[in-house]
This record gives C-alpha cells, sequence and structure tokens, in this order.
C-alpha cells in the first residue's frame, strides 16, 4: 500500500480524511476523558499495580542507577586498596567478594536494565503510541528485575555474596572448589535479570514492530527505535546461552548433575563457551542502544538530517551478526584448535568495520552541520575519543599472540572500561541531559553540565588510562595487593587518584539532577528543536502520551510536518485504546486494547521469587514455584481486563456509597 | 477556528489473526527464545559427547538390561501421541478462525486428553534413560532435555485447559478465539521442537 501523504480522493492509508474545524471545547472534553481513562494509581498501591511504560521505565532507570552508584562505590573500595602497595585496607576474601559484586551488578543489574529502560521510555513516544504493547508484562519485568538485584545485595550484606568473579568459571564456581550458597546467589540472580531483559526485549519488539504512528515505515523509523529493536533480537538470541550456563551451574551445585565435572565426561570449557557466547553479545547489547542514543543528539545539535541512515541501520545489523562469531575471542587462552583461533581473530576484527562506517557518518552529519556544543553533543564527542581508543585496544587483543601475552592483566581491564564506559556510559549521560526535560519538565544546569563532563573525562582517563601500561608490565587483574617491588605502585596511585576525579564527577551529576528537579529551568514541549515525535507531547508526557496520535510524513517526523499536522481520530476515549498499525508500512490495522494497572504482575513476580530464591536450597520449590505460578496465571487470566477497567472507571467516577462492580457484558461475536 | 486534517480510525476493528495481533508477535518472540534455549541444549549434548566414548557408556553395574541404550518404547508412545494430538490442535485453530465454538469446545477436549497422555507417557522416559541425572554428563544432559520439553508439556497442557474453561463457562468472544490461535502456534511448535529431541536422544546414540 502507498503511504505518501496524499490528501486527494479524501483517503489516507483507506482510511476517510476529514477536515475538520478545530473545537477548543471537544479537545478539551476529549482530554478530560482521557485524564479519567488512563489515570494512574497512587501511593503503595500505585506502586505494586502501575502498568504505565513512563512509570516502570523511570523507576527501571532510578533503580538501576542506584545500583550504578554501589558498583562504583565498590570500585571506590578496590582502588583505596590498589592506590599503595602490601595494602590492608580490605582482606582478601572480601576483595574477592567485591570484585564479583562489582562487575555483577555494572553488567547485570546496571548496563542492561538501563538500557532497555532507555527503550521502554522512550520507544512508545517515538513511534507515536500510547504505551507498550503489553504493559502488565512489562511490570512484571521489573519487578523481577528489582527483586534479583535486592537478592545480590542482601546476600552481600550478609557476607554470602558471589566470590567468583562475574563470570564464575567452573572449575572455581564448581560445588568441589565454591561449597557454600555464594555462587548460587549469582547463579539465580542471572536467572532473574535475564528474565527480566528478556521480556524488555519482547516488549520492545512488539510495541516497535506493531504500533508505530501511521505513516512511519520502517525506512522512516528514528535510529534510536532501530537500534533498540538490533539490541531487542541480540538480547533474544544470546541470553538463553548464560540462563543455561547458570541453570546449569546450579544443578551441578545442587542436585549433583555432572555437566562441568571432568571426572564424569562434563567439560568445564563448555561453561566458557557458553558463557560467552551470550558474554560477547552482551557487550553489544549495552553499546547498540548507546549508538542509538548518539544519533539523535547529534542530530539535534548539528541541525541536519544524519549521512547515511541507510549505512547506519545496515551497520547496527551487522553488528549485531558479527557479535555473535567473536565470542571465542575472550578463550583464547583455553587449548582450541588453531583453525578456530584464525576464524574468530578474524571476525574480531571485522566487527571494527561496522563501527567505523558509524563513527565516520556521525563526523560527516558533525562535518556539514551548524554545531552548538550543548551537554548532550559533549559526551556523544568524549564517547567519540575514549570508545576510538577502546576499539583499537579491541583490535590489539583480537591477536592470538598478543592476547596471550595479556590475557587476565590488567590491559583487559584497561581495554573493557574505555569500550563499556566510553562506549555506553558516555552516550547515557548525554542521553540523561538531553531526555532530562521531557521526563522532568525542567532543563539540567549547563554550567553544572560541563563540569560534570570535564570531572568525568579526565578521571576516567586517570584511571584508566594508566591500566595498559599496568597490564603490559604484568599486573593481573583480581590480586587483592602487590609488592611494592613490583613497580606498579605510582600507576596505581594515579588511577586511584582518577577514580576520585571521576566519582566527583558523577556526584555533581546526582547534585545537578536534585537541583535541577526543583530549581531548573522550565523546558517546555521542545527544548532542543528536535525531529523525533516524543517532543512533540508534553514534558513530562500525560499517561496517554498523545491526545491524538501524530501521522508521520517523513523520514523527520517533526521536521517534515506540513501545517496543520495531520491526526487520527476515532480511538475511544472511554478505554485504553492505541492504535496498531502494520510492520513495513505502518498502515493502520486495529484499535487495540491495553490493559491497565493490575496487581497480577506483581504476585506473578513474587511466585518467580520463590521459585528461584527458595530454590537455592531445594529443588522442591520448583514445584511450589510451578503451583503458585500457574495460581497467579489462572487469576490474570480469568480476570476479565475489560471487567476491571470498568470497574475501575466506575470506581472513580461515583461516590463511595454508590460503589458497585458493573455487570459484564457478553461480546458479541 | 482552523481547520486541521484528520483520520477517521473508528470503523477500524479491534482485533485481528496473526500478524495483525502485536500478541502474536509477543508470543513467536517468546517461542524464539526458547528455540534458542533448546537449540543451546542441544550444542551441549553434541559438545559433552565428545568426551565419553562409548555415547552412552556401559552401565557401571552390572543390572539386568546391560544395553545402554535408551529403551525406545516410552519415548516413541509419546511421539505418537504428540504427532496424533496436531489434529484436534488443526481443527481447534480453524474452528477459532471460523467461529465454530462446537468444533473448538471438541477439538480442545481431545487436546486435552493428548496432552494428558504425553505427559503420563514422558514420566516414563526418564527411567527409559538407563542412566540417572546425577550418574554421568550423560545421564545430566537428557535428563535436563526430557525435563526442559516436559515443562513445555505442562505449560501447554495449563493453557490448554484455561482456554477450555473460558469457552465453556463463558463466550467464544474474538478476543479469546485470538488465543486459541495462538496456542495452536504454540502445539505445533512443542511437537516440533519434539521431534528434534526425540531423534537426539532416541537415534544418535544408535546411529552415529
Amino acid at each position: 500500500m502507498k503511504v505518501e501523504f496524499v490528501s486527494q480522493n479524501d483517503k489516507m492509508f483507506g482510511l476517510p480524511l476529514i477536515h475538520e474545524e478545530e473545537s477548543e471545547s471537544a479537545i478539551e472534553n476529549d482530554r478530560r476523558e482521557m485524564e479519567r481513562t488512563w489515570a494512574r494509581p497512587h501511593g503503595v498501591r500505585g506502586f505494586l499495580i502501575e502498568t504505565d511504560h513512563k512509570v516502570i521505565a523511570l523507576r527501571y532507570i532510578i533503580t538501576a542507577f542506584v545500583f550504578f552508584l554501589l558498583g562504583g562505590l565498590e570500585a571506590a573500595l578496590m582502588r583505596i586498596q590498589l592506590a599503595r602497595p602490601e595494602s590492608h585496607f580490605l582482606n582478601p576474601d572480601l576483595y574477592n567478594q567485591i570484585f564479583t559484586v562489582h562487575g555483577t551488578t555494572m553488567m547485570f543489574l546496571f548496563a542492561v536494565p538501563i538500557m532497555t529502560a532507555m527503550g521502554i521510555y522512550l520507544v512508545p513516544l517515538m513511534i507515536g503510541a500510547r504505551d507498550v504493547a503489553f504493559p502488565r508484562l512489562n511490570a512484571y519485568g521489573y519487578f523481577v528485575y528489582l527483586i534479583g538485584g535486592l537478592l545480590l545485595y542482601a546476600s552481600f550484606l550478609l557476607n554470602t555474596g558471589p566470590d567468583a568473579g562475574w563470570f564464575s568459571y567452573v572449575p572455581l564456581a564448581g560445588p568441589a572448589y565454591s561449597p557454600g550458597k555464594r555462587v548460587d546467589i549469582w547463579a539465580q540472580m542471572i536467572t532473574f535479570t535475564e528474565i527480566s531483559g528478556l521480556i524488555g526485549a519482547v516488549v520492545i519488539i512488539g510495541t516497535a514492530f506493531k504500533m508505530r504512528a501511521p505513516g512511519m515505515s520502517l525506512h522512516r523509523m528514528p535510529l534510536f527505535v532501530w537500534a533498540q529493536i538490533v539490541t531487542s533480537f541480540m538480547i533474544i538470541f544470546a541470553m538463553p546461552a548464560v540462563m543455561l550456563a547458570s541453570s546449569f551451574l546450579a544443578s551441578d551445585r545442587l542436585v549433583d548433575t555432572h555437566f562441568f565435572n571432568p571426572a564424569e565426561g562434563g567439560d568445564a570449557i563448555l561453561y566458557q563457551h557458553l558463557f560467552w557466547f551470550f558474554g560477547h553479545p552482551e557487550v553489544y547489547i549495552i553499546f547498540i542502544p548507546a549508538l542509538g542514543f548518539i544519533s539523535p543528539i547529534i542530530i539535534t545539535f548539528s541541525r541536519r538530517k544524519i549521512f547515511g541512515y541507510t549505512a547506519m541501520v545496515l551497520s547496527l545489523v551487522a553488528t549485531a551478526f558479527i557479535g555473535f562469531g567473536l565470542w571465542v575471542h575472550h578463550m583464547f587462552a583455553t587449548p582450541l584448535p588453531q583453525m578456530s583461533q584464525s576464524f574468530f581473530t578474524a571476525a574480531s576484527m571485522m566487527i571494527a568495520i561496522p563501527s567505523g562506517v558509524q563513527i565516520f557518518c556521525w563526523i560527516a552529519t558533525l562535518w556539514g552541520g551548524k554545531i552548538t556544543v550543548r551537554i548532550p553533543l559533549l559526551f556523544v564527542l568524549g564517547f567519540f575519543a575514549i570508545f576510538v581508543l577502546g576499539g583499537l585496544t579491541g583490535v590489539m587483543l583480537a591477536a592470538v599472540p598478543l592476547d596471550l601475552q595479556i590475557h587476565d592483566t590488567f590491559f583487559v581491564v584497561a581495554h573493557l572500561h574505555y569500550v563499556l564506559i566510553g562506549g555506553s556510559v558516555f552516550p547515557l549521560f548525554g542521553a540523561f541531559y538531553y531526555w532530562f526535560p521531557k521526563w522532568t519538565g525542567r532543563m539540567l544546569n549547563e554550567r553544572a553540565g560541563r563540569l560534570n563532563f570535564w570531572l568525568m573525562f579526565i578521571g576516567f582517563n586517570l584511571v584508566f588510562f594508566p591500566m595498559h601500561q599496568l597490564g603490559l608490565k604484568g599486573m593481573p587483574r583480581r590480586v587483592y595487593t602487590y609488592m611494592p617491588d613490583s613497580g606498579w605502585g605510582t600507576l596505581n596511585l594515579v588511577a586511584s587518584i582518577g577514580a576520585f576525579i571521576l566519582a566527583l564527577g558523577v556526584l555533581v551529576f546526582i547534585l545537578n539532577v536534585f537541583w535541577s528537579r526543583r530549581a531548573g529551568e522550565i523546558a517546555g514541549d521542545d527544548p532542543w528543536a528536535a525531529d523525533t515525535l516524543e517532543w512533540s507531547t508534553s514534558s513530562p508526557p500525560p499517561a496517554y502520551n498523545f491526545l491524538y496520535l501524530p501521522i508521520v510524513q517523513g523520514a523527520y517526523a517533526r521536521w517534515s510536518q506540513s501545517s496543520p499536522a495531520p491526526l487520527v481520530k476515532g480511538l475511544s476515549t472511554k478505554k485504553r485504546e492505541t492504535l496498531v498499525t502494520s510492520v513495513v508500512d505502518a498502515v493502520p490495522e486495529l484499535r487495540f486494547e491495553i490493559p491497565g494497572p493490575s496487581y497480577w504482575p506483581c504476585l506473578l513476580a513474587l511466585a518467580t521469587a520463590e521459585t528461584f530464591i527458595i530454590g537455592i536450597f531445594t529443588p522442591w520449590a520448583f514445584v511450589v514455584g510451578a503451583v503458585l505460578a500457574f495460581a497467579v496465571l489462572f487469576g490474570w487470566f480469568w480476570g476479565n481486563p475489560d471487567y476491571e477497567n470498568l470497574k475501575a472507571l466506575e470506581t472513580r467516577a461515583r461516590p463511595e456509597h454508590e460503589q458497585r462492580p458493573p455487570k459484564l457484558q457478553p461480546e458479541k461475536a | 477556528m482552523s481547520t486541521r486534517p484528520i483520520i477517521d480510525v473508528s470503523e477500524l476493528p479491534h482485533h485481528g489473526f496473526d500478524t495483525l495481533d502485536p500478541v502474536w508477535w509477543g508470543n513467536n518472540c517468546l517461542l524464539a527464545i526458547e528455540t534458542s534455549m533448546f537449540a543451546i541444549t542441544i550444542a551441549t549434548y553434541f559438545y559433552l559427547r565428545q568426551n565419553i566414548h562409548p555415547w552412552p557408556p556401559p552401565l557401571a553395574q552390572l543390572t539386568a538390561p546391560l544395553n545402554p541404550l535408551p529403551n525406545l518404547g516410552p519415548g516413541t508412545a509419546t511421539t505418537a501421541v504428540l504427532l496424533f494430538s496436531c489434529l484436534p490442535a488443526v481443527l481447534v485453530d480453524l474452528c477459532a478462525r471460523r467461529n465454530y465454538r462446537t468444533g473448538a469446545q471438541f477439538g480442545l477436549i481431545i487436546c486435552l486428553l493428548c496432552g494428558v497422555g504425553a505427559i503420563v507417557l514422558r514420566s516414563f522416559e526418564f527411567a527409559a534413560v538407563r542412566f540417572r541425572w546425577d550418574a554421568n554428563a550423560y545421564g545430566s544432559v537428557v535428563w535436563f532435555m526430557l525435563g526442559m520439553h516436559m515443562a513445555h508439556l505442562l505449560t501447554l497442557t495449563l493453557e490448554a485447559f484455561l482456554l477450555t474453561l473460558w469457552i465453556f463457562k463463558r463466550q467464544f468472544d474474538m478476543k479469546h478465539r485470538l488465543d486459541i490461535t495462538a496456542l495452536a502456534i504454540y502445539w505445533y511448535w512443542v511437537v516440533g521442537i519434539w521431534l528434534v529431541l526425540y531423534s537426539i536422544i532416541y537415534f544418535v546414540p544408535r546411529v552415529l
């Protein structure tokens, strides 16, 4: 079907096109009804039953940021310990727990959830939808994630924190060398975070494929949304591997299976394959959403269209595919056939190509643009510097002989932080500055922002650049201290000083957020004059996102809009309806009713929690959990959403003494 | 007062089958996740197979029968029941699409019986492996494959049970007709995955 904006024949997308007189009172009336239909629940009850994607996403973002601070605190403790040789600030056992919990927190509780959360907040707004496709499933994902994070930290505070490294290699993590429950906590925390990650992926794919505003065909989709879709597909194919790895590990430990026990035909290297088949795509699961932040920021602050849209999209997809062919380069120190080493070296070098294409497209965009260097762009420029360095050491590590020399040294620590902090955290902070006005209605302070950036940029390079040299000089990672005559003291001290400058930068950011939330400059709907649809609604957006859904007429939704902009009407204001459109061309197909607030997601999360937390101690927890889950799902299924929505509507509309549930009307087939 | 072009969507339907409905996409994404789970489990099976020669290893204790190969009986019976169950699943699928309630009710009852039958037969398959999960890596991985598929059989049957209950006790409404078509896809998927697992668990030790 043709999707161009044609107004002849009084039809668009095969639907009646009307030139309607705008009436203030009719709009006001619709607004009042929408406010009632989409009213948000409040208080503790509201916390448990809320399904609004914006509320859930902000909860995700705040929770993940708190975990980021905790992970950062652990990093600071490690830097204090390593600042001078033969330090006894931390004992070896505590040091093991701290570096394990630091890595686990940053990868599983901060990086992946916060990237998904940005998508959950922004994808529906960018594509012109009222909510995500499966809001209750989305709420369930959040609760599962929260419980997983609490499990890790509760056990850490009880001195049962996992201590076998964030990838918990066997045989160290197996039953023979890690008695007790520490590794089991790690394994089940993986289960929680992966369930939540997988659910986030399904929610984003369903939303981005089926709920785009009419006219937003695939080739007009913002690059942010492309990045989120590509990431979601990577999650779907990568995360099952780590769920299996951690399940096999847990069952080896709990019920004496022999997956990783060489004495009975099991295999320790198998664990590494399973872990890294997830673990390498994981890097891109964290990195690709960050690429999605960079494109809109560059478009906005260079005031022009992106250079090479198609090349950008293809590079994202290519990165995702190649990302699955690299996992073995984490295992070059294991006995592998030389053929496979060569293959994975080639693949590891190949992935630099699509990354390079994107960097050059961004440079070309900036080249021809009218650049305004605001804070979000500053962070993106910082990303270029740091990420290119991290990428270069990545190409170095792809070479087997070099990798064997510096495997498990601080060189690897330097590389991975350059890639992950440079590639993800810097764009993420840029994204915070860019979208904070949309979330709160106020701008973050610009001067504090500059201070924040420079402290972080200088601090970061001061911590991690010396680590390259430390690694080359032979300092291994994961040692709790070193001898004075090793000659590593000075560089370690420099790194520790850098860590505190970096922490100071983050502190400035937090103060900026608290200050700006109260006293920041009022942002208005569109403070950046940007092109994507989230800027066409109020800041913060209403619960229903858009009073009337927009129609998209070009690749840059707001820049290509005719005036007055065409809109969608005819969706119910009394039910939570949104428009479902076709996958490729975004032609309207259905009026889809979205379920509203409910207790079931939270109850299902509790059943899940019972299964996997008690499952650390006895396999019978799985039987009990299955029964509980079925009971909850029965209630979820049997409680008619129409019925619940109507009841909620009636309850709000009437005084208390008149409240009674309405009769269930049979639907006409 | 100015005029504004609008499109009127009030005539659009609320539900549509297959790719029209977001639920179809959500459902298939979940199946894609589970497919990767099984694919990686199968890779694990073949990886561990390199470590044990012959595969499966000879039985350690001198109990009869001495043959370590998995007993074909229960597994083949499960396969037969599952293959047969595709017929009522197709029937239910078609009846849901054509709004024929009685046919769907009849088909769902047969599906339920097949599901319960497959679960009962499956519970005999574990013993047919001849190794416990804690005997060796072969026992571990085969039990894991059987167990994971068993979990899907349970979920599938319970989902069919819920939908049966709904269309007997409540209405044969459009939303639940859609759910039934989603159930049918899940049904074909569970049977399809089983055919792969069946040929690996029972025939790789015999043929390869």
